[in-house]
């Protein structure tokens, strides 16, 4: 048996205690699953962090920028296109997996609230996410020379509003995607234009904050992507039981 | 019955049709700024207004289907979302065709041709589902899904792209409550090709849900067939 690590174990106490209250249990199980299963050799972090830098590559030779924060504004494109485009491929992986050796059944027998399972899955894919995010950031100061200042902690709430609501609709569908002949041709051609509001707001936010601009740039853009947000988690939690229903 | 109707409904569409090409093309008067190519707008909003009514009617079909039940939702979902294409699909055209020669471009990044173009890759993406996953009630329980989830997504993009930009000329109320139709008999036309339009979407409607109601009778007819089968192939 290998050695478990500590400290991702203690954070995965924190973030799913193995006793909770009823309506939390089947959540916090679910995540903890996951994360567990991602911790022992799962690979869908890696791919989406390896994904990520790539198209950022591609960007780069695609538009040769000069770098600088005269950049900003396609600097804030190429993250948003490394995000959507990685995130297509690594997000919808926490349903996807479910797939294999039919457990996706054995979680439609169970007792669990379809509502808390799809919130499982997108904190699951949220997380996987957010690691991706902080390699192509890191990335990006490098290749378009930006510096480590501020103008990347501005950048944070768009990037957070922006991941939470591609999580939700990858998740909402990586559940009709896995399970539909061509499927995975399905998913970016529901996905991206659905994406379309949250994107436009995540450009023009990471934009202004990059470019320097002040917090009231960036506010309409925001609520935006909460709007965003609200919609796609709450669609998924109602929605979702339809989904996974079999005939 | 039903083939009476839908007569009687091809015959109205067909007079109503007649009636808004004539208007358009003979009463009404021409433009002042933008000369006889702003005829094509007594096509362009009936189509628009079609394709709206279309996609909402494949929201509200979505919600039914899932709460209530019935193929009879789902084929109405499924209808109104071809036929919606289509005329999403025509609204692009023949706005191409009239920004041509006003604005000098085929197509530009405008917010009211921005969402339409989002609109159409959204029922598209719905309509490419149906094509690839086939026919079973998952698929329609999955199409249901998009369908609602699209048309609550619809808000959201028109409030963002039109955030990101707009020059699409606010031809029927701007916020000043006036509209750019100065002649009763411009407003008189737009209304004609408006009822035409919409008659002509019920009797493309009424015929396509027929067909697709016969062929959900026909695969229930299969299904009981093959059950029968089985059991006499038991015995």
């Amino acid at each position: 048996m290998r050695a478990r690590p500590i400290a991702p174990i203690i954070f995965l106490r924190i973030l799913a205690p193995e006793r909770a209250d009823p309506p939390m249990a089947g959540f916090a199980a679910v995540l903890r699953k996951d994360l567990t299963l991602e911790l022992r050799g799962g690979e869908s972090t890696l791919a989406l962090v390896a994904l990520s830098i790539l198209i950022l590559i591609v960007m780069v030779f695609a538009l040769d920028p000069a770098g600088g924060a005269a950049d900003a504004p396609i600097a804030a494109g190429a993250l948003w296109v490394a995000m959507i485009f990685a995130g297509m491929a690594g997000a919808a992986r926490t349903v996807l997996a479910e797939r294999d050796n039919g457990c996706i059944r054995a979680l439609y027998l169970s007792p669990l609230d379809r509502g808390a399972l799809f919130l499982a899955k997108l904190a699951a894919a949220s997380i996987f996410m957010i690691v991706a995010e902080a390699a192509v950031v890191l990335m990006l100061v490098l290749f378009f020379n930006l510096d480590f200042d501020l103008r990347l902690a501005r950048m944070l709430p768009a990037l957070a509003l922006g991941l939470i609501g591609f999580a939700a609709l990858a998740t909402l569908l990586a559940a009709i995607s896995g399970r539909v002949h061509a499927g995975d041709l399905l998913m970016p051609l529901l996905a991206v234009p659905m994406y379309v509001p949250a994107l436009i707001a995540g450009v023009k936010a990471s934009a202004a904050a990059l470019g320097g601009a002040p917090w009231s740039a960036m506010g309409q853009w925001l609520r935006i992507m909460i709007a965003f947000d609200v919609l796609f988690v709450a669609a998924g939690f109602i929605l979702f039981e339809h989904l996974l229903d079999e005939d | 019955m039903a083939n009476t109707f839908t007569r009687t409904l091809a015959a109205l569409t067909g007079l109503l049709m007649f009636a808004a090409i004539y208007m358009t093309f003979v009463f009404v008067p021409t433009e002042a700024e933008q000369g006889i190519v702003q005829r094509i707008f007594y096509f362009h909003v009936p189509c628009a207004w079609v394709a709206f009514a279309a996609f909402g009617i494949v929201a509200i079909s979505g919600i039914f289907y899932l709460w209530l039940g019935g193929q009879i939702w789902d084929d109405l979902g499924y209808a109104c979302a071809e036929i919606g294409m289509v005329f999403c699909t025509l609204v692009l055209v023949t706005g191409s065709i009239w920004a041509r020669p006003i604005w000098g471009v085929w197509w530009t990044w405008d917010s009211r041709l921005t969402t339409t173009l989002i609109l159409w890759l959204l029922y598209g993406g719905y309509l490419m589902l149906r094509a690839m996953a086939g026919d079973s009630p998952q698929v329609a329980r999955f199409a249901a899904v998009i369908g609602i989830v699209a048309a609550a997504d619809v808000p959201v993009i028109v409030v963002s792209v039109r955030l990101w930009r707009t020059i699409h000329p606010a031809v029927l109320i701007t916020k000043q409550g006036e509209h750019g139709l100065t002649d009763p008999r411009m407003v008189a036309t737009l209304l004609v090709a408006l009822a035409a339009f919409t008659a002509l979407f019920a009797w493309l409607l009424l015929i396509r849900f027929a067909s697709l109601r016969t062929r959900s009778r026909l695969a229930a007819l299969e299904r009981e067939l093959n059950l029968a089968e089985a059991a006499a192939g038991d015995l």
